[in-house]
């Protein structure tokens, strides 16, 4: 099982920067989920990982042995595409002996992984069918059993679960990664969907604009995210800009309007322009308690478990937050209400170079 | 097997196969076909001597090739108009016998030109008493030009109704309902929504059917040969024919025949870019809208009138004509007559259409992986146009130009036979590649990656994953390849003289000085049943395919 280390890949389509330098490092039997937005490169990182795409520059090594020239069939890296690309012409038990077929493995190895696959991922009855006559989900097992049947050590994923129905996807989260982890596969898997990624990753790294921006815990990135684009991305946060007027044991941050704010320690000079950033779910609302500033509720969006409520501060900045289902009927629309957050929730950073706009913008 | 793989799979063995693909491509099928070009910059003496210095040389070229474009463009027109309406009916309703209409439709697209031009002109055209044409024959035409836009549109009207239903059957009709649920009549709906989005089609089927027309032979001098009185009509094609006929005696046609080439090859070359700019390019006022007389037109008996008028075209215009020639087998006289010749020349022409047909397979598929797989490099954008220029040349032109190239190169040995192969390849040829590369392009590329992830080199790749895939239509581009290559005639013509394929035969049992009708309608009549045979199986391939 392999480790996998990328050393400063850059790919360029014209003047799109696909790939910006990315540096990354896969430990043997991780679930590795890299998580950006549409056109963040994800798709770019994974087909030259597998081959399909050579890099302009910068090195792939699978344990350590360097394989940037490597073919693609000799990577053993196996690919698990959006449509699955099941092969439409062979049936269950054909497709997921491609990859033995291919290499002329021994008539009775081939039967026992057969088995065995059909078994794992609970197709048994189903060997004969084509793939047009699967559910989703079960063409969804074939190609992973296909990919893991291949011999393949390390497991690529684009984005695997898009084309299933939510209830679907969501059940499959679970049991996806558990198959790999019961083969103790090394799996790279692509994903927008955040709520995807959290679950199922050992490590997330966030990617935008073909650059790796944190790679961490998924409870690492969500609770200390080192950009506010990551905080923004991975669960939505609120901005507020200012000037700090001290950085320890806790930040404090002074806005235009003379409010002052908390956050977490920081090592930012007093005195430099910050962002503190506070995720909705942190940011509470009340009507007794005194807090940081004041705002209008706006709407109030009842989503089943939580209600998401849009605000609007004296100076016309919107904030939004979530709060408990329960809370309905104790506030609504016109309320006048104060806005607090504990200070261990609030993340400082550092004004970024373009503008607070521009690091927020997913394009 | 094994190590067979292993070679063809590195890396320096497919840029070589590669390169050697498109090699081929431009050396035996591009440069030969426009080789005549360059008559015009090294023999512009001869040009001047024999062309342009003898006024009616040059009155006759100009006439003929006036008379080439006319044809092609009234022809054209007329498919439009009643093609339209056809392919309207035939994908947009249902009605009992809609199979039958649909293959009926296509026999002319399998028929030999040759048979198609004897058996129209026996139904049509005015013809001599020796021939005892059946008294219920039409018998009207005695214009060479009326009687060769008729015979056109015999055969390019298929050709126009398959380019606008694949159109039309892509386009979503939501969005004529969508006029319709918003107070449009339906013809409104149909003439204002629908039919911009044609433009596409449209360019299809007018290049096609101008294509054809322009560069048809066989049939033409066959009716031309068959009616009454001729006289000195002739088009592009058949002057080229005529002449290399008789180049042998009288060498100074050289320049003449030259000069027919290279105006037949620019003219159309420039003709394919000018209709398609100006049919992408150009706004039609389609939007104005007269909602009464449209309302009006829109139900009782309009509609029903229109779509018996097609019925009834395509069975005057098209289906008469073209299997004509078998109530005149049996209600002439039967003469005896020899089957040697012509079944020797079937044998022939069967031989030359499948050598074409391996060599287009083989080299004409390679081209059209790398072109619909390459699709954003340069190169392959450029050979995807160039694909186009054996379509769009007139066969007879290229047949001449390729003959020249060869002759004059001494590469290779100018055998009559694998100077035949070589015109035939290079008109085929671009069928294969187009019908594959098109093919190809609806494959999903994560296919053969995912192959490709899972250990299987390109070539064990393509072999289990993308060419099951796409093995119909290697299939239907072959017999297409086949098909063209049996039934023709100016170009075998054009580049030997005295071959002897089967509708080369034919048009020379007619053109003789005693004419042998008889003998020449048997052999139409089993060209057409083998051709026949050939496009039913076309057919079932394809509909397969379909499902």
């Amino acid at each position: 099982m392999p480790d996998v280390k990328l050393e400063g890949l850059r790919k360029s389509y014209g003047d799109i920067k696909a790939a910006d330098g990315l540096d990354l490092e896969v430990k043997d039997g991780e679930y590795l989920c890299v998580l950006g937005p549409t056109g963040a490169g994800k798709t770019t990182l994974l087909r030259m990982i597998s081959g399909l795409l050579a890099p302009d520059e910068g090195k792939i090594l699978f344990d350590g042995k360097e394989c940037t020239d490597l073919e693609v069939e000799e990577r053993k890296a196996a690919l698990l595409s959006q449509t699955y690309a099941l092969f439409p012409q062979l049936t269950v038990e054909e497709n997921i002996m491609f990859g033995l077929d291919i290499r002329g493995a021994d008539e009775k190895i081939k039967e026992q992984v057969l088995i065995s696959m059909l078994d794992l991922v609970r197709l048994s009855g189903r060997s004969d069918a084509y793939p047009r006559e699967l559910s989703g989900g079960m063409q969804q097992r074939t190609a992973l059993a296909r990919a893991l049947a291949s011999g393949a050590d390390l497991l690529l994923l684009d984005e695997p679960l898009r084309a299933l129905d939510a209830r679907l996807r969501i059940s499959l989260r679970t049991e996806l990664r558990s198959l790999v982890k019961t083969l103790k596969m090394t799996a790279i898997h692509v994903t927008h969907d955040q709520d995807e990624a959290l679950v199922m990753a050992d490590r997330v790294a966030v990617i935008r604009e073909g650059r790796i921006l944190q790679i961490g815990t998924p409870k690492e990135v969500w609770d200390r995210p080192a950009t506010p684009f990551v905080a923004n991305f991975v669960g939505q946060s609120n901005f507020f800009t200012g000037e700090v007027l001290q950085s320890s044991p806790y930040t404090l941050i002074r806005t235009p309007e003379g409010t002052v704010l908390k956050g977490r320690p920081s090592e930012l000079r007093p005195g430099s322009t910050a962002v503190l950033g506070v995720k909705i779910g942190n940011t509470d609302i009340s009507k007794e308690r005194k807090g940081y500033l004041k705002a209008k509720v706006e709407r109030i969006i009842f989503e089943g478990r939580n209600l998401h409520v849009d605000l609007m501060t004296d100076n016309g900045q919107r904030l939004s937050s979530k709060v408990p289902s329960w809370r309905k009927g104790k506030i609504a629309p016109g309320d006048l209400v104060d806005i607090y957050w504990e200070e261990s929730k609030g993340t400082v950073f550092p004004m970024p170079p373009n503008g607070l706009e521009n690091e927020l913008k997913v394009e | 097997m094994d190590s067979l793989i292993t070679v063809i799979s590195r890396k320096r063995f497919r840029t070589g196969w590669t390169a050697f693909i498109i090699l081929f491509f431009l050396f035996f099928v591009i440069l030969p076909t426009v080789y005549i070009l360059s008559y015009a910059l090294t023999d512009w003496g001869s040009i001047e001597k024999f062309v342009l210095n003898d006024p009616a040389m040059l009155d006759l070229i100009i006439d003929s090739i006036i008379a080439s474009f006319e044809i092609a463009g009234i022809v054209t027109v007329i498919d439009i108009l009643v093609g339209l309406p056809m392919a309207w009916m035939m994908v947009r309703k249902e009605f009992r016998g809609k199979a039958l209409l649909d293959t009926l439709i296509d026999m002319p697209l399998a028929v030999p030109t040759a048979a198609l031009g004897f058996s129209s002109a026996i139904f049509f055209a005015v013809t001599p008493e020796s021939l005892a044409a059946p008294s219920f024959a039409l018998n009207a035409v005695s214009s060479p030009f009326l009687l060769i836009v008729l015979l056109h549109v015999v055969f390019s009207y298929p050709y126009m109704v398959r380019s606008l239903s694949a159109i039309l059957v892509q386009i979503d009709q939501t969005y004529e309902t969508a006029g319709r649920t918003l107070g449009a009549s339906a013809l409104s709906a149909a003439r204002t929504i629908t039919l911009p989005l044609f433009r596409a089609g449209l360019v299809t089927g007018i290049i096609l059917c101008f294509a054809r027309s322009l560069s048809e032979t066989g049939g033409t001098m066959i009716a031309l040969a068959t009616m009454a009185n001729p006289g000195s009509f002739a088009t592009g094609p058949t002057l080229i024919g005529d002449w290399k006929d008789n180049l042998e005696i009288n060498p100074d046609l050289a320049a003449p025949l030259a000069f027919v080439s290279i105006l037949l090859i620019l003219l159309s070359l420039v003709l394919l870019v000018v209709i398609k700019l100006v049919i992408m390019k150009v706004h039609l006022p389609m939007g104005r809208i007269w909602p009464r007389p449209e309302r009006l037109f829109s139900r009782g008996w309009f509609p029903k009138t229109k779509d018996g008028l097609a019925v009834f075209f395509l069975v005057v215009f098209v289906l008469i004509p073209s299997f004509f020639i078998f109530t005149y087998v049996v209600s002439v006289e039967p003469s005896s007559f020899d089957w040697g010749p012509f079944a020797e020349s079937l044998m022939f022409s069967f031989l030359v259409a499948g050598v074409v047909t391996v060599i287009d397979i083989a080299l004409g598929v390679p081209l059209a992986l790398y072109i619909a797989k390459n699709r954003t490099g340069k190169l392959p954008e450029v050979l995807d146009v160039l694909v186009n220029v054996p379509l769009i040349v007139p066969t007879a032109a290229l047949g001449y130009s390729l003959g020249v190239f060869w002759t004059g190169q001494n590469l290779i040995p100018t055998y009559d036979v694998l100077l035949i192969i070589l015109a035939h390849v290079a008109f085929t040829y671009p069928l294969v590649v187009r019908n594959v590369a098109g093919a190809v392009e609806e494959v999903d590329p994560a296919y053969e990656e995912t192959a490709r992830t899972l250990g299987a080199k390109p070539v064990q790749a393509f072999r289990r994953v993308l060419y099951p895939m796409i093995k119909s239509s290697i299939l239907a581009g072959a017999i297409m390849a086949f098909t063209r290559s049996l039934g023709e005639t100016g170009a075998t013509q054009a580049v030997v003289a005295s071959a002897q394929t089967a509708p080369v035969y034919i048009v020379k049992l007619i053109k003789q000085t005693v004419p042998d009708y008889y003998t020449a309608g048997l052999a139409c009549i089993v060209l057409i049943m083998v051709s026949f045979a050939f496009m039913l199986a076309l057919r079932y391939i394809t509909n397969r395919r379909s499902r």
